[in-house]
């Protein structure tokens, strides 16, 4: 992902804004790290570039 | 009792969400390369309603119409539920060079800021959440992140299709055979017409112009606030 893409991301729970963290960059891609929420402190992660920021209760994996 | 009822419930729904993305992830690849082209529907509401702001591909699938819309937007975001599918988005980008920002987010709680969208098309993916009530949230999530003047493409499977009978919306699970034979379940909820407007009357989007096409029912869609 684009850092330019934290201005209209969010926190899928409560809106509130992301802090990106510990961030991996290839060239001008984040490929890695957490975005943060500010308000509830839920982090998700950005996988290979790709931010997973379902709601946590659907980010578990499933079991086999 | 009544507060277990709903955690038991909450539950259930989330699991049967999480069924809808593990299947796709499971059929990403052989489903990708079935869907090469853009609809006419679709290509049509973004010659009309194409700008140069911030278009969303809700459901995104393998960004065929994530392309249309990075031909005028200055950018693009693609959601999906399904890793797999995002990540044949992004094989696709590649080969055709089109820049897409790929998202993996569920259609019921959008991670994107109120009004950041100007364009949006939101395909035969409502019809994939399990419940009306999920359905309905995000019809009020995407009325949520489109821009006063945004404008959204809706579009679910309907019993208007000819191989459905039914007058009344249902409940249903549609087969995919993948290459060896195998089949995976798909959940659907089959809208009927009138069913699909009541739900966009009832949520916060306002309706601009509605059609059963394809066997579709499509609604054009404006955001919460009428501009006039």
């Amino acid at each position: 992902m684009k850092e330019s893409l934290l201005e209209i991301l969010c926190c899928p729970l409560d809106k509130h804004d992301l802090e990106l963290e510990d961030a991996e960059y290839d060239d001008e891609e984040v490929v890695g790290g957490d975005l943060v929420c500010t308000e509830c402190g839920e982090a998700y992660p950005i996988e290979d570039g790709i931010p997973n920021l379902l709601p946590p209760d659907m980010r578990e994996e499933t079991p086999a | 009792m009544a507060g277990d009822q709903d955690r038991e419930s909450n539950r259930d729904e989330v699991a049967r969400r999480e069924d809808v993305r593990d299947t796709y992830d499971r059929i990403a690849t052989h489903f990708a390369s079935t869907r090469e082209y853009a609809w006419p529907e679709v290509e049509a509401f973004v010659d009309a309603h194409a700008r140069d702001g911030v278009g969303l591909d809700l459901g995104c699938g393998n960004c065929r119409h994530a392309e249309l819309l990075a031909a005028d937007c200055e950018s693009v975001v693609g959601l999906d539920v399904s890793r797999g599918l995002l990540e044949t988005g992004r094989d696709r980008a590649c080969e055709r060079a089109f820049a897409v920002e790929l998202v993996q987010s569920d259609a019921a709680t959008l991670p994107l800021a109120e009004n950041s969208v100007d364009i949006a098309v939101y395909v035969a993916t409502l019809h994939h959440l399990p419940t009306r009530a999920a359905r309905r949230d995000s019809l009020d999530e995407l009325a949520r992140v489109l821009s006063p003047d945004g404008r959204a493409l809706v579009s679910a499977w309907s019993t208007a299709h000819d191989r459905f009978d039914a007058t009344e919306g249902f409940d249903t699970t549609v087969e995919w055979t993948l290459p060896g034979g195998e089949p995976v379940d798909r959940f659907y909820h089959i809208y009927a017409p009138d069913e699909f407007e009541v739900d966009l009357a009832d949520s916060d989007l306002a309706v601009r112009a509605s059609e059963v096409s394809s066997g579709n029912c499509y609604a054009t869609v404006a955001g919460a606030e009428p501009t006039g």
